[in-house]
């Protein structure tokens, strides 16, 4: 069959396969696209978009299944493809609320001066410093996005131009002066909760800001390291282009049919329920790539979407790649540590700990993480080989934002849950699920008790789940912790994170690289520059 | 009117008094004043049960401090006697075995077998790697911190004593140097080991006066710095100081003083005295002031600016770097007078006659089982314990067939709920000796006396704020170019001739008298 397949001779029908049709995919195949090659995306699911998908899984519900928040797509992605032509429309979220286990609340909102009147309810002295704290993120973001935007010296055998790279960046960090620098470094090496310490001095504000630290990692706010998620997280607020969080219309699947709308304006194909197998390597070299189904399809180059165990480890023979890589790929951590919930509702829970019944209405999110020992228990109950049985939850109900995702009067509600261990030490995810899908039912009732009688369906992914449903090994949804000993020029591996790869013409594009995991486009982006730089 | 002396050090801590050996040694008219009646700081050896001396806080080893502090004050001539013991560790488990760690690298990868054959076969590569690993980080200890992000040629020339272990480490592990020290030393060792028994031998070191368990990013760090640091090219040191800890800081008061140093005890400074932004002496408790041009501080960091110098007159931000230094410390120490040899089980009378240290943290999960109360204000319910026996080999410290017993205990958080007091201090003794007694059963009847220090009593004895020994905790964030703040890790404080050398400092703590070789050396070239 394969011989016959490569006896028709199609090898130079595309200049670029993309392997996966994640948003990353979808942008290196729109980069490349738009610079002319012709390209082909590979999708495994019948539906593009990987992990930023929507799905009707139940009759007029609308479910955003597994990432459900946006506002981390780089500006300069959304520019260059032009991607608000193609259908892309943020509708920001217009606050966050946070339930105290003694009733007690704290909320935030896109204004500054709401938020500071909230939070002086809590602390004056923490109001006083939100401000300079706000400041001091922005100022620190900008002080990554250089590094974020720039390809990573391999300092393994440096080149002339990693040399460049290695100038500039000490120039970049001379730039900054001492102050930045010496916040950057601690915000490189602390634990979130230490660092908003060095701000906050109330336990809720600590508890309430330091949950984009821990988000898709599996450590607790009190683990070194989480600051960084936490700056991570807030390059989304770069650039004026998004105010706050924002839902995409019709869901984060709306994000990737933009990019696919993008790519194939520059005539790139897409084919769904393709399923790639491996990919083909003749005398070190990648030229196409083997479906599942038998079928064999031919290119140039080759780019893999897919996370760093799948890229190296299933796409191709271990025999094809230096030992050394093959051992820094499966030391690469990827620690799947959440869940997600997707409730279709009756209609708006109450929250008991709202000054109204309607005061939540127009609330898109809310964040169950009531004090820094609730999620570090939270934690500590998932980092043995369990789950939280009263879990840390980020609530988003884009319908009250974007009615369309559901019936009239109607909700969908998504919630990403920490912590599940991909791994249980004494059961597996398919025993476990729905007991998981209850403790965070239970738990979210105890704070909103109408929520179980407004249920209409409920669809409970574990990391398990997660990994199956969507080839991300563990479940992790960054392909890989954001941790320093992973990050720059260690992601995935030293030597190889200039999104090359042994195998000449096949390179990786996927939240596995440089810069990382979130519905960036920044790893898609990159790859296809330098793909485009490589193969002119 | 002259100054009788060039140089004022505080504190006759091992740093100080380093500092003020090299000093001297270099011409200038040192005076050291010590607050209690003894020299020695945290490496005392005390009476503290009469009939049995004890090494107070520090332990009685001499191996960490720094070969060249040896050579270069000649160290050898002052009486100082070492015990090499070997097996360096013995790890006793609840099943009654026990792995032994040994100086030779393949003995310990046959005692390895006995947990994991794929461990003993990794043992002898890792400790390879880590070797070269730690030869790197070993320069980097004995260097001036550069002033990063604004890295000048001079630092640059500073830092040339690096290209040599730069050489031998291997320009492939510079990315692996990079990954591995940020890295929590439970991912490090899950890297090459399969055992929990073998990790939890190893990750002990890299969590060790620190309040973190192995999962916490920055213990490789810790793990590795030890490493660097100890006499046995492995994770810990083999020795055993003759005399207690109080030996190592006799003998350096004692080279200091062939040096010309003049050491006041009992001599407590109030205030370090200022006249235009610039220091020109100290003024004791007593009122006394002393005059000199130069102030040289070994106590730790917060005292250091927050009481010593006036912080009404440092900045804004000074004053905040320094309330920002986390120092949270989590260990206790537990000394027993025995009136017999323990029993281990597993462990040969011999054999704890050669070693002398018995580890009890048969996991690496049970080290972060008992970090994990920290996070909640509790001390652990089984608490990693280091045990050392130092009478079995030192006839010095207890009455005939008698024996002392000095357990460093963790973790015991000094912010613990409600804050310490009597309830807690009972339930921490109970539970070292119910620990204790499930390795060594009968341990607890041949207790004679007891003398519990909780990381408050450590910090009014000894000027450890929050009990933290190291002066600050060793985590990434505060190590090099921003230990103990950024702007002050030259070891030069933000008034005119006024220096830091205390383990508040680069490189830290561990008892290597490096930061007070470092700050000595750079007050003496009068570079910034």
């Amino acid at each position: 069959m394969s011989a016959t397949s490569s006896a028709i001779g199609i090898t130079t029908k595309y200049d670029a396969i993309v392997v996966g049709g994640g948003h990353n995919g979808l942008t290196t195949a729109a980069y490349l696209a738009k610079a002319g090659r012709k390209v082909l995306v590979l999708e495994r699911r019948h539906i593009l978009g990987g992990a930023a998908v929507s799905e009707e899984v139940y009759p007029g519900f609308t479910y955003t299944v597994c990432s459900y928040v946006v506002s981390l797509l780089r500006p300069e992605v959304i520019r260059e493809l032009e991607l608000a032509k193609h259908g892309l429309q943020i509708v920001p979220l217009t606050g966050a609320f946070t339930p105290m286990e003694d009733g007690n609340y704290i909320a935030f909102w896109p204004d500054a001066a709401s938020t500071r009147d909230e939070i002086k309810r809590h602390s004056v002295r923490d109001a006083d410093r939100y401000e300079e704290f706000h400041q001091l993120m922005f100022e620190m973001a900008y002080a990554v996005k250089p590094i974020l935007g720039m390809v990573p010296p391999d300092l393994v055998s440096p080149s002339l131009r990693d040399l460049g790279t290695l100038r500039e960046l000490s120039r970049h960090m001379k730039g900054l002066g001492r102050r930045k620098f010496h916040y950057l470094h601690k915000i490189m090496t602390m634990s979130a909760a230490d660092f908003l310490a060095e701000f906050f001095e109330t336990d809720v504000m600590k508890s309430a800001m330091s949950i984009s630290g821990i988000i898709g990692t599996m450590l607790g706010p009190c683990s070194p390291g989480t600051a960084y998620v936490l700056l991570h997280h807030y390059m989304g607020e770069l650039d004026g282009a998004f105010t706050a969080w924002g839902s995409q219309k019709g869901g984060t699947g709306g994000v990737s049919e933009a990019l696919a709308s993008a790519a194939r304006s520059h005539g790139a194909e897409t084919r769904c329920n393709a399923a790639v197998e491996q990919v083909i390597v003749k005398n070190g070299r990648a030229v196409g790539v083997a479906l599942e189904s038998g079928e064999e399809i031919f290119s140039k180059v080759v780019v893999s979407g897919c996370d760093p165990k799948v890229t190296f480890l299933k796409l191709l023979d271990h025999k094809d790649l230096p030992g050394e890589l093959v051992e820094s790929i499966k030391k690469f951590k990827f620690r799947g540590s959440s869940g997600k919930v997707n409730l279709a509702l009756d209609g708006l829970p109450d929250f008991t700990a709202a000054p109204d019944p309607t005061y939540l209405h127009g609330i898109g999110m809310v964040e169950i993480a009531p004090s820094l020992a609730y999620m570090e228990r939270a934690y500590d109950e998932a980092k043995y080989g369990g789950f939280s049985s009263r879990p840390y939850m980020d609530v988003v109900v884009p319908t009250v934002v974007d009615p369309s995702m559901a019936p009239p009067g109607k909700h969908v509600m998504s919630i990403f849950v920490q912590y599940a261990n991909y791994e249980l030490a004494d059961s597996t995810w398919e025993d476990e699920r729905e007991n998981f899908g209850d403790a965070v039912v239970d738990t979210l009732a105890e704070f909103a008790p109408n929520l179980k009688d407004l249920i209409l369906h409920r669809q409970v992914l574990s990391p398990w789940d997660i990994e199956k449903e969507f080839a991300l090994t563990t479940g992790n949804i960054f392909q890989g912790e954001l941790t320093l000993d992973q990050l720059f020029f260690l992601r995935p591996a030293a030597g190889w994170a200039q999104h090359r790869t042994p195998i000449r013409n096949y390179y990786q594009c996927g939240s596995g690289t440089h810069p990382g995991g979130g519905i960036t486009g920044g790893p898609g982006r990159l790859a296809a520059l330098e793909i485009l730089r490589r193969t002119s | 009117m002259a100054n009788r002396f060039d140089v004022v050090v505080i504190g006759a801590g091992h740093n100080g008094l380093v500092a003020a050996a090299y000093l001297a040694r270099a011409g200038r008219r040192v005076l050291v004043l010590e607050q209690r009646d003894a020299v020695g700081g945290i490496a005392v050896t005390e009476e503290l049960i009469p009939g049995y001396r004890f090494s107070t806080c520090a332990d009685a080893v001499s191996s960490y401090l720094a070969p060249e502090i040896t050579r270069e004050l000649g160290l050898s001539g002052c009486g100082l006697e070492t015990i090499e013991t070997d097996p360096v560790l013995l790890s006793p488990q609840p099943d009654g075995s026990c792995l032994r760690i040994w100086r030779d690298t393949s003995r310990t990868a046959s005692e390895i077998e006995r947990y994991s054959t794929a461990d003993a076969a990794r043992y002898p590569q890792f400790v390879d790697l880590m070797q070269r690993l730690t030869g790197m980080l070993r320069g980097l200890l004995e260097v001036t911190p550069p002033d990063i992000p604004e890295v000048t040629g001079l630092d640059l020339i500073g830092m040339r004593g690096l290209l040599g272990p730069l050489r031998k480490m291997g320009r492939k592990n510079i990315p692996e140097l990079a990954r591995v020290l940020p890295m929590p030393a439970a991912d490090l060792l899950n890297e090459w080991f399969e055992s929990g028994v073998v990790k939890g031998a190893i990750a002990a070191s890299g969590v060790r006066a620190m309040t973190w368990g192995p999962r916490e990013a920055g213990t490789a760090y810790l793990l590795l710095h030890r490493w660097a640091c100890s006499d046995t090219g492995l994770f810990r040191c083999g020795s055993l100081l003759r005399g207690g800890a109080g030996k190592l800081t006799e003998a350096l008061a004692e080279a200091a003083r062939g040096a010309g140093v003049e050491i006041r005890t009992g001599a407590s400074v109030a205030a370090i005295d200022q006249v235009a932004g610039a220091a020109t002496g100290v003024t004791l408790q007593s009122g006394a002031s002393i005059p000199a041009g130069t102030v040289v501080s070994g106590a730790s960091p917060r005292t250091t600016f927050l009481e010593l110098l006036d912080p009404t007159r440092l900045s804004a931000a000074t004053v905040q770097h320094v309330r920002n230094i986390k120092y949270r410390g989590s260990s206790a120490r537990v000394h027993l007078a025995l009136s017999a040899l323990p029993r281990f089980t597993g462990i040969a009378e011999s054999e704890l006659g050669a070693s002398g240290h018995v580890q009890i943290a048969p996991t690496m999960d049970y080290l972060q089982r008992a970090y994990d109360h920290v996070k909640y204000g509790e001390m652990s319910e089984r608490p990693y314990l280091d045990v050392s026996v130092p009478s079995v080999a030192d006839d010095t410290l207890a009455p005939p067939g008698h024996h002392t017993m000095s357990i460093a205990v963790q973790y015991a958080p000094y912010h613990i709920e409600g804050g310490w007091n009597e309830d807690h201090r009972a339930r921490l003794l109970d539970t070292v000796l119910a620990t204790l007694g499930e390795y060594a059963p009968g341990a607890g009847d041949t207790v004679v006396d007891s003398h519990v220090l909780t990381p408050t009593d450590l910090e009014a004895r000894f000027d450890l704020p929050e009990g933290n020994l190291h002066h600050g905790e060793m985590t990434l964030d505060q190590l090099l170019f921003m230990r103990p703040i950024p702007g002050s890790a030259r070891y030069r404080a933000p008034v005119e001739n006024v220096y830091l050398c205390g383990s508040g400092c680069h490189p830290g703590g561990v008892l290597t008298g490096l930061p007070g070789r470092n700050a000595a050396r750079q007050i003496l070239s009068g570079r910034p």
